[in-house]
Protein backbone atom coordinates (compact mmCIF):
# COMPACT_ATOMS: atom_id res chain seq x y z
CA UNK A 1 0.00 0.00 0.00
CA UNK A 2 1.26 3.42 -0.79
CA UNK A 3 2.67 6.21 2.16
CA UNK A 4 0.88 8.67 2.22
CA UNK A 5 3.21 11.88 2.05
CA UNK A 6 2.31 15.55 3.28
CA UNK A 7 4.16 18.50 2.74
CA UNK A 8 4.76 20.86 5.40
CA UNK A 9 6.24 24.47 4.94
CA UNK A 10 9.88 24.50 5.95
CA UNK A 11 11.68 27.92 5.62
CA UNK A 12 15.43 28.19 3.89
CA UNK A 13 17.09 28.40 7.33
CA UNK A 14 15.21 25.96 9.52
CA UNK A 15 17.62 23.76 11.85
CA UNK A 16 20.17 26.47 10.97
CA UNK A 17 19.31 29.43 12.57
CA UNK A 18 19.01 28.02 16.15
CA UNK A 19 18.24 30.74 18.91
CA UNK A 20 20.93 31.62 21.09
CA UNK A 21 24.44 33.56 21.84
CA UNK A 22 27.34 32.49 19.52
CA UNK A 23 30.92 33.00 19.26
CA UNK A 24 32.79 35.85 21.86
CA UNK A 25 30.75 35.47 24.93
CA UNK A 26 31.85 38.64 26.38
CA UNK A 27 29.93 42.18 25.80
CA UNK A 28 27.43 43.37 23.52
CA UNK A 29 26.98 40.83 20.33
CA UNK A 30 28.64 42.94 17.58
CA UNK A 31 25.93 41.29 15.02
CA UNK A 32 22.08 40.46 15.31
CA UNK A 33 20.80 37.97 12.64
CA UNK A 34 17.00 37.59 12.72
CA UNK A 35 15.00 35.19 10.34
CA UNK A 36 12.51 37.24 8.02
CA UNK A 37 10.40 33.98 7.88
CA UNK A 38 7.12 35.77 6.48
CA UNK A 39 8.07 37.52 3.81
CA UNK A 40 6.28 36.47 0.23
CA UNK A 41 8.67 37.37 -2.31
CA UNK A 42 7.65 37.85 -5.47
CA UNK A 43 9.91 38.03 -8.71
CA UNK A 44 9.16 40.26 -11.95
CA UNK A 45 11.25 40.35 -14.99
CA UNK A 46 10.05 42.73 -17.80
CA UNK A 47 9.30 40.97 -21.27
CA UNK A 48 12.07 42.86 -23.58
CA UNK A 49 11.45 46.52 -24.21
CA UNK A 50 8.37 46.84 -21.72
CA UNK A 51 10.16 48.20 -18.55
CA UNK A 52 8.21 51.08 -18.48
CA UNK A 53 5.25 49.45 -18.67
CA UNK A 54 5.63 47.19 -15.89
CA UNK A 55 6.49 50.04 -13.61
CA UNK A 56 3.44 51.97 -14.60
CA UNK A 57 1.19 49.27 -14.58
CA UNK A 58 2.57 48.39 -11.13
CA UNK A 59 2.22 51.75 -10.03
CA UNK A 60 -0.93 52.43 -10.67
CA UNK A 61 -2.12 48.78 -9.95
CA UNK A 62 -0.52 48.93 -6.23
CA UNK A 63 0.61 52.61 -5.30
CA UNK A 64 4.37 51.13 -5.68
CA UNK A 65 7.03 52.76 -7.64
CA UNK A 66 9.69 49.96 -8.56
CA UNK A 67 13.18 51.20 -7.94
CA UNK A 68 15.60 52.56 -10.18
CA UNK A 69 19.24 50.32 -10.36
CA UNK A 70 20.31 49.81 -7.49
CA UNK A 71 17.80 51.05 -5.40
CA UNK A 72 14.86 49.56 -3.12
CA UNK A 73 11.96 51.41 -3.31
CA UNK A 74 8.46 51.06 -0.73
CA UNK A 75 4.65 51.34 -0.52
CA UNK A 76 4.02 50.97 3.02
CA UNK A 77 4.93 47.26 3.80
CA UNK A 78 5.67 46.38 0.65
CA UNK A 79 9.15 46.77 -0.90
CA UNK A 80 10.90 46.44 -3.96
CA UNK A 81 14.40 45.84 -4.80
CA UNK A 82 16.32 46.16 -8.06
CA UNK A 83 18.11 42.91 -9.02
CA UNK A 84 19.18 44.01 -12.51
CA UNK A 85 17.81 45.73 -15.77
CA UNK A 86 14.03 45.37 -16.01
CA UNK A 87 14.04 42.93 -12.51
CA UNK A 88 12.76 43.16 -8.99
CA UNK A 89 11.97 41.27 -6.16
CA UNK A 90 8.69 43.02 -4.84
CA UNK A 91 7.76 41.56 -1.18
CA UNK A 92 4.97 41.62 1.35
CA UNK A 93 5.53 41.07 4.90
CA UNK A 94 2.65 38.96 5.99
CA UNK A 95 3.15 39.06 9.39
CA UNK A 96 2.29 43.04 9.46
CA UNK A 97 -0.47 44.63 8.27
CA UNK A 98 -0.41 44.42 4.02
CA UNK A 99 -3.06 45.26 2.51
CA UNK A 100 -2.57 41.89 0.71
CA UNK A 101 -3.97 38.97 2.45
CA UNK A 102 -1.37 36.17 3.20
CA UNK A 103 -0.79 33.63 0.37
CA UNK A 104 -2.68 36.17 -2.50
CA UNK A 105 0.53 38.74 -2.84
CA UNK A 106 2.16 37.31 -5.31
CA UNK A 107 -0.81 36.44 -7.56
CA UNK A 108 -1.92 40.24 -7.31
CA UNK A 109 1.68 41.25 -8.53
CA UNK A 110 1.37 39.06 -11.20
CA UNK A 111 -2.31 41.01 -11.86
CA UNK A 112 -0.75 44.29 -11.83
CA UNK A 113 1.85 43.62 -14.37
CA UNK A 114 -0.97 42.54 -17.01
CA UNK A 115 1.53 40.11 -18.89
CA UNK A 116 4.39 43.07 -19.23
CA UNK A 117 6.10 40.61 -17.16
CA UNK A 118 6.93 37.27 -16.33
CA UNK A 119 6.28 36.96 -12.07
CA UNK A 120 7.53 33.88 -10.40
CA UNK A 121 6.80 32.81 -6.83
CA UNK A 122 10.16 32.74 -5.17
CA UNK A 123 8.50 33.02 -1.20
CA UNK A 124 9.74 29.64 -0.58
CA UNK A 125 12.82 29.69 -2.62
CA UNK A 126 14.50 32.30 -1.06
CA UNK A 127 15.18 32.69 2.54
CA UNK A 128 16.10 36.23 3.79
CA UNK A 129 18.08 37.51 7.57
CA UNK A 130 17.77 40.86 9.22
CA UNK A 131 20.96 41.61 9.84
CA UNK A 132 22.10 44.52 12.68
CA UNK A 133 23.96 45.33 15.01
CA UNK A 134 27.48 47.75 15.60
CA UNK A 135 29.89 45.13 13.58
CA UNK A 136 27.57 44.18 10.47
CA UNK A 137 29.69 46.36 8.00
CA UNK A 138 33.11 44.10 9.33
CA UNK A 139 31.14 41.21 9.46
CA UNK A 140 29.81 41.60 5.46
CA UNK A 141 33.50 43.07 4.57
CA UNK A 142 34.62 39.72 5.13
CA UNK A 143 32.88 37.82 2.02
CA UNK A 144 31.36 41.11 0.46
CA UNK A 145 33.55 43.11 -2.00
CA UNK A 146 31.26 45.41 -2.12
CA UNK A 147 31.98 49.27 -0.11
CA UNK A 148 29.07 49.43 2.34
CA UNK A 149 30.78 52.68 3.63
CA UNK A 150 27.85 55.45 3.67
CA UNK A 151 29.59 57.30 1.28
CA UNK A 152 29.11 54.46 -1.04
CA UNK A 153 25.78 52.64 0.10
CA UNK A 154 23.21 54.16 2.19
CA UNK A 155 20.09 53.05 3.27
CA UNK A 156 17.41 52.46 0.31
CA UNK A 157 20.38 51.12 -1.87
CA UNK A 158 20.02 47.24 -2.87
CA UNK A 159 22.45 45.02 -4.75
CA UNK A 160 23.09 41.47 -6.49
CA UNK A 161 26.43 40.36 -5.58
CA UNK A 162 28.46 37.79 -3.98
CA UNK A 163 28.60 37.20 -0.16
CA UNK A 164 30.41 34.66 1.12
CA UNK A 165 31.34 33.42 -2.40
CA UNK A 166 27.45 32.77 -2.08
CA UNK A 167 25.05 35.09 -4.87
CA UNK A 168 22.72 37.22 -2.38
CA UNK A 169 20.61 39.81 -3.08
CA UNK A 170 21.31 42.52 -0.09
CA UNK A 171 19.67 46.05 0.52
CA UNK A 172 20.18 48.42 3.24
CA UNK A 173 17.03 49.14 5.36
CA UNK A 174 18.35 51.55 7.88
CA UNK A 175 20.86 54.04 8.89
CA UNK A 176 21.53 51.69 12.00
CA UNK A 177 23.02 49.41 9.63
CA UNK A 178 20.47 47.16 9.16
CA UNK A 179 20.38 45.34 6.13
CA UNK A 180 18.22 42.50 4.34
CA UNK A 181 19.87 39.50 2.61
CA UNK A 182 17.97 37.37 0.34
CA UNK A 183 20.03 33.91 -0.38
CA UNK A 184 18.53 31.23 -2.96
CA UNK A 185 17.37 28.33 0.09
CA UNK A 186 19.91 25.93 -1.54
CA UNK A 187 22.81 27.74 -0.82
CA UNK A 188 21.42 28.78 2.46
CA UNK A 189 23.58 26.48 5.01
CA UNK A 190 26.61 27.37 3.17
CA UNK A 191 25.78 31.19 3.49
CA UNK A 192 24.34 30.14 7.17
CA UNK A 193 28.03 28.49 8.11
CA UNK A 194 29.92 31.62 6.80
CA UNK A 195 28.28 34.39 8.85
CA UNK A 196 28.38 32.09 11.44
CA UNK A 197 32.10 32.09 10.80
CA UNK A 198 32.47 35.89 9.88
CA UNK A 199 30.75 36.58 13.27
CA UNK A 200 32.21 34.91 15.56
CA UNK A 201 34.94 36.89 17.10
CA UNK A 202 32.30 39.89 17.88
CA UNK A 203 29.90 37.58 19.19
CA UNK A 204 26.69 36.71 17.15
CA UNK A 205 22.71 36.76 18.62
CA UNK A 206 20.48 35.00 16.29
CA UNK A 207 16.87 35.58 17.67
CA UNK A 208 14.25 32.81 17.85
CA UNK A 209 11.87 32.26 14.42
CA UNK A 210 8.42 33.02 15.59
CA UNK A 211 6.79 31.60 12.29
CA UNK A 212 5.37 28.05 11.98
CA UNK A 213 7.49 28.45 8.70
CA UNK A 214 10.36 28.32 10.44
CA UNK A 215 9.78 24.46 10.91
CA UNK A 216 10.80 22.38 13.54
CA UNK A 217 14.54 22.18 14.77
CA UNK B 1 40.68 42.32 -12.10
CA UNK B 2 37.49 44.36 -11.38
CA UNK B 3 34.71 45.08 -14.29
CA UNK B 4 32.67 48.61 -14.60
CA UNK B 5 28.93 46.74 -15.32
CA UNK B 6 27.13 49.89 -17.06
CA UNK B 7 24.24 48.48 -14.51
CA UNK B 8 25.79 47.82 -11.35
CA UNK B 9 29.13 50.10 -11.44
CA UNK B 10 32.10 47.92 -10.91
CA UNK B 11 32.25 44.62 -9.62
CA UNK B 12 35.13 41.90 -9.14
CA UNK B 13 35.22 39.49 -11.86
CA UNK B 14 34.60 36.64 -9.80
CA UNK B 15 30.99 38.04 -10.28
CA UNK B 16 31.34 37.58 -14.38
CA UNK B 17 31.29 34.73 -16.42
CA UNK B 18 33.56 34.54 -19.95
CA UNK B 19 31.96 33.65 -23.19
CA UNK B 20 34.66 35.43 -25.74
CA UNK B 21 34.91 37.02 -28.97
CA UNK B 22 31.79 39.42 -29.15
CA UNK B 23 32.75 40.67 -32.74
CA UNK B 24 31.65 37.12 -33.92
CA UNK B 25 28.13 36.92 -35.74
CA UNK B 26 25.72 33.75 -36.12
CA UNK B 27 25.51 32.96 -39.88
CA UNK B 28 21.84 33.15 -41.89
CA UNK B 29 21.55 29.39 -42.13
CA UNK B 30 23.70 28.40 -45.06
CA UNK B 31 23.25 30.76 -47.17
CA UNK B 32 26.53 32.96 -46.42
CA UNK B 33 29.02 30.84 -48.43
CA UNK B 34 30.68 32.45 -51.09
CA UNK B 35 31.00 31.43 -54.68
CA UNK B 36 33.45 28.40 -54.47
CA UNK B 37 33.51 28.09 -50.68
CA UNK B 38 31.78 24.54 -48.79
CA UNK B 39 28.30 26.06 -47.79
CA UNK B 40 29.56 24.77 -44.14
CA UNK B 41 32.17 27.64 -44.17
CA UNK B 42 30.50 30.00 -42.56
CA UNK B 43 29.99 28.24 -39.73
CA UNK B 44 33.43 26.92 -39.87
CA UNK B 45 34.50 29.97 -39.39
CA UNK B 46 31.61 30.90 -36.74
CA UNK B 47 32.48 28.14 -34.45
CA UNK B 48 36.21 27.43 -34.51
CA UNK B 49 37.82 30.73 -36.01
CA UNK B 50 39.29 33.58 -33.32
CA UNK B 51 42.08 36.20 -34.39
CA UNK B 52 43.37 36.09 -30.76
CA UNK B 53 44.94 39.48 -30.75
CA UNK B 54 47.41 40.59 -28.31
CA UNK B 55 46.23 43.34 -27.50
CA UNK B 56 42.31 45.34 -27.67
CA UNK B 57 39.67 42.63 -27.69
CA UNK B 58 35.70 43.05 -27.17
CA UNK B 59 34.24 40.01 -25.44
CA UNK B 60 31.59 38.61 -23.78
CA UNK B 61 30.59 38.58 -20.44
CA UNK B 62 27.88 38.09 -18.18
CA UNK B 63 27.32 39.27 -14.90
CA UNK B 64 26.10 36.00 -13.57
CA UNK B 65 26.28 36.99 -9.88
CA UNK B 66 24.59 40.73 -10.28
CA UNK B 67 22.08 41.91 -12.55
CA UNK B 68 22.34 38.78 -15.31
CA UNK B 69 23.15 41.15 -17.94
CA UNK B 70 25.48 40.32 -20.99
CA UNK B 71 27.96 43.09 -21.66
CA UNK B 72 30.62 43.50 -24.34
CA UNK B 73 34.17 44.21 -22.65
CA UNK B 74 36.88 46.14 -24.03
CA UNK B 75 39.97 44.54 -22.99
CA UNK B 76 43.92 44.29 -23.26
CA UNK B 77 44.86 40.57 -23.28
CA UNK B 78 48.71 41.45 -22.75
CA UNK B 79 47.58 43.59 -19.51
CA UNK B 80 43.98 43.12 -18.31
CA UNK B 81 43.24 46.59 -18.41
CA UNK B 82 39.64 46.86 -19.50
CA UNK B 83 38.51 50.42 -21.29
CA UNK B 84 34.96 49.68 -21.32
CA UNK B 85 31.48 47.65 -21.43
CA UNK B 86 28.61 48.00 -22.48
CA UNK B 87 25.05 46.48 -22.11
CA UNK B 88 25.08 43.69 -25.26
CA UNK B 89 21.99 43.93 -26.19
CA UNK B 90 22.53 47.72 -26.99
CA UNK B 91 25.42 46.49 -29.24
CA UNK B 92 23.18 43.97 -30.91
CA UNK B 93 20.42 46.42 -31.84
CA UNK B 94 23.04 49.04 -32.74
CA UNK B 95 24.56 46.38 -34.71
CA UNK B 96 21.68 44.29 -36.32
CA UNK B 97 18.18 46.67 -35.64
CA UNK B 98 15.50 45.00 -33.55
CA UNK B 99 14.59 41.54 -34.61
CA UNK B 100 11.84 41.12 -37.03
ZN1 LIG C 1 25.59 44.21 -13.49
Amino acid sequence: MAEHITFSRRGAFAGLALPGRFGQAEGPAGLTVAVRTTVAIAQVVARPGRTDEVSSAVAAAMGLTLPAPLRVSAAGPVVAAWTGPGRWLVMQDEAGSGPYPAGSFVGRVAEACRGAASVTDQTDAQGVLRLSGPRTRDVLAKGLALDLHPRAFRAGMAASTLCGMVEVTLWQTDDTPTYDVAVMRGYAGSFWHWLGESAAEYGLVVAPQDDARAGAG
Amino acid sequence: MRIPCPHCGERGHEEFLYLGDAGVRRPDGMAEAKAGEPASRPWMDYVYLRPNPAGVHRELWQHVHGCRAWLVVTRDTRTHAISGAEDARTVALARDGAPA
